[in-house]
């Protein structure tokens, strides 16, 4: 064993990893028995979690066991050389550190859901967010053309082979038709009829982003509707007093790719509400507009404020 | 002998400092959570934190799986086996190589270290990159979440836009990544010499080649490698929330009005936020009404192949002119292909 050797102490190095790996392991296992985890990971991804959990767990014991080795770098691999931390004192305790203050932060800093000041920087997505009921321009296209195909199929087959006989058109007609258009009108025109028998349409955590969605869709067969529904306040900057929208973040993975799902409130209550407040809405579904938009609007509301739910987010249930 | 025995028990204590510390974290943090001071802080910061948490939560896992699959090669994988199943020509080896990335279930944190321990194991770099780009978005998470995020006529389009371009241009890029680089190496501190040095060392223990102890040569291998990796991504992490928490999305609408403008701004952004390939298609479809179909496309197809978390990892692995160059070509070739393809095919 040459003087690279003596210099690189092997056990130090595994140990303190070791420490650092069940350090890790104690911040998932603590957030995940405070139930804190749901700010930070939708549920889908949490056998991710537990897999990470354990293997953390168990590589930190088997760390700490390898420095206790007298000659522990006699185990490792053939490829040790580029694995080693390098550098004088001061540039490993600052790679050290680098793995440490995430677990601090994480022990320390408050568990919080996202509030309205990120929901402000994402920019608040009316209904589905998915832009359907422009009042004018360019967006009108994009659904317009399923609509027209939805009330009258033959007509629309027919004014496409008339108007333009371009192949793309054609074919992009025959994938919808075939592969995608008819599964997702069929799933939101069912529930649009589930909801059209109830008195009330009360909007949970499970269906939050199918009645956004179906609302975006058939607005007009819910005019005059009841709706209830939970969020937190939000105001953009030009909204008047009455004026105020309930809001959720709607989660895939992590909050990264977090965006926000809105409706727009009109209550007298409004202004008495600070952001960020949870609130319990229940109103008259209209037809509005903002920006542009055509969007459901929930007037005269009676709005109550609630404590926050359990799991804040909501999540897209893309997996049925 | 006792200056060194003072000094390793200096060390021990240090590490059991460190438990302790944690430890009474674990048992105290709720209390810590309700705490004047703690609960006073601007809730701008803790947005950040709950991002950057977040996202390093998110990772780990699949950085687990990356070194573990890594480590699993470094110890069952002969050089002489990789020789075997690649073709000889270098180009012809592309094709396959994307479709071996297609199958690979295998998403952007996971790959660069299986990317570059193939890459040790005498594959060629080109052939690494196509896996690089192709094989988090060639794969059918990402396909599945795409298919669903894009509820309406759009799906179709940017679906198999992103798909397919993420097939062919994987073929391009690697194809010019060989064009540059040929086949040399491009990993840091590849020194034979060290190498060399390396293997000297396994065969002394080789008498216990038994099952048992290539299991423990996978742990060990695979936790040499998270502290390798981890540092980047806990830095590319903690950036990508600083922009997450900042940066108001309105702006990019502002500036993203014309097709040529709006796809470099959904490429900047794709970069900045870091996001999960399997995620991302939901923030794309988020910006449905402000953005084009070119320009989301753009987003995801870029997104997952280069991204602010991930390129520090590259800078991690491999030399840094050939992480520059890679960069360039990745954004010149996704650029240049969204537009042809949206500008002049359909």
């Amino acid at each position: 064993m040459g003087d690279k050797m003596k210099k690189y102490d092997h056990s130090f190095h595994a140990y303190i990893q070791g420490i650092i790996l069940i350090g890790f392991a104690l911040l998932i296992l603590g957030l995940i028995m405070t139930g804190n985890i749901v700010y930070y990971i939708a549920p889908s991804m949490m056998p991710f979690i537990y897999f990470a959990l354990g293997t953390f767990f168990l590589l930190g014991i088997m760390q700490v066991f390898r420095s206790t080795k007298k000659d522990s770098h006699q185990d490792s691999c053939s490829c040790e050389a580029d694995h080693q931390i390098k550098g004088p004192f001061p540039v490993k305790l600052l790679i050290y550190s680098i793995f440490i203050l995430p677990i601090l932060f994480g022990f320390i800093l408050p568990d919080r859901a996202l509030d309205s000041s990120v929901a402000a920087n994402r920019g608040i997505q009316y209904g589905s967010g998915l832009g359907i009921n422009q009042v004018s321009g360019e967006g009108e296209s994009s659904l317009s053309r399923a609509e027209a195909y939805l009330d009258d199929p033959e007509g629309y087959i027919n004014s496409l082979s008339e108007n333009n006989g371009e192949t793309d058109d054609i074919e992009h007609f025959q994938l919808e038709d075939f592969y995608d258009q008819d599964w997702y009108d069929d799933y939101y025109s069912e529930l649009a009829d589930e909801f059209a028998v109830e008195d009330t349409i009360t909007v949970t955590e499970q269906n939050y982003l199918d009645v956004m969605t179906v609302l975006d869709i058939y607005l007009d067969r819910f005019i005059g509707k009841e709706i209830e529904i939970l969020g937190f306040a939000y105001r953009e900057e030009d909204f008047e007093d009455h004026q105020i929208v309930i809001a959720r973040f709607s989660m895939t993975c992590c909050t990264a790719d977090a965006g926000v799902y809105g409706t727009l409130v009109e209550s007298q209550e409004a202004k008495d509400f600070e952001e960020d407040t949870w609130l319990f809405a229940r109103g008259t579904i209209k037809k509005g507009q903002y920006n542009d938009f055509i969007i459901p609007i929930i007037e005269d509301a009676y709005l109550v404020e609630v404590e926050q739910p359990a799991t804040p987010y909501v999540y897209p249930n893309f997996n049925r | 002998m006792n200056t060194s025995n003072g000094k390793t028990f200096g060390k021990d204590l240090l590490g059991l400092v460190l438990l302790f510390i944690f430890l009474i974290l674990f048992l105290m943090s709720d209390r810590l959570n309700d705490s004047e001071m703690i609960s006073n802080l601007p809730n701008a910061w803790v947005n950040v934190n709950t991002i950057f948490l977040s996202i390093v939560i998110e990772a780990i896992p699949f950085i687990l799986l990356g070194v573990f699959v890594s480590s699993l090669i470094q110890i069952y994988v002969s050089e002489e086996t990789i020789q075997r199943f690649l073709p000889k020509s270098a180009l012809m080896a592309l094709v396959p190589a994307a479709m071996l990335g297609a199958i690979l279930p295998l998403c952007e944190c996971a790959i660069v270290p299986v990317v570059r321990r193939l890459i040790k194991k005498g594959m060629p770099l080109h052939v690494g990159v196509v896996f690089l780009v192709a094989a988090p978005i060639l794969n059918p998470i990402v396909f599945a979440s795409t298919y669903f995020a894009f509820r309406s006529e759009q799906t179709n389009t940017i679906l198999y836009s992103r798909m397919g371009l993420a097939f062919v241009l994987s073929i391009i890029i690697g194809a010019i990544l060989y064009g540059i680089f040929k086949n040399s190496h491009q990993l840091r501190g590849e020194n034979i010499s060290l190498h060399v040095h390396g293997h000297h060392h396994h065969h002394p223990g080789d008498g216990s080649s038994t099952f048992f102890s290539k299991i423990k040569d996978t742990m060990y291998h695979a936790v040499d490698e998270f502290f390798m990796m981890g540092k980047y991504l806990i830095i590319g992490a903690f950036i990508a929330a600083m922009f997450q928490t900042f940066l108001d999305r309105a702006v990019l609408t502002a500036i993203g009005q014309n097709d040529f403008s709006s796809t470099m701004v959904m490429m900047i952004f794709a970069y900045l936020l870091s996001l999960c390939s399997e995620a991302d298609a939901f923030v794309a479809s988020s910006f449905g009404s402000q953005f084009t179909d070119m320009s989301l496309v753009a987003f995801l197809v870029y997104g997952p192949m280069l991204d602010l978390k991930n390129t520090f990892m590259l800078f991690a692995f491999f030399k840094a002119r050939f992480v520059i160059v890679f960069m360039i070509t990745v954004t010149i070739i996704v650029f240049a292909s969204v537009m042809v393809l949206f500008g002049v095919i359909l």
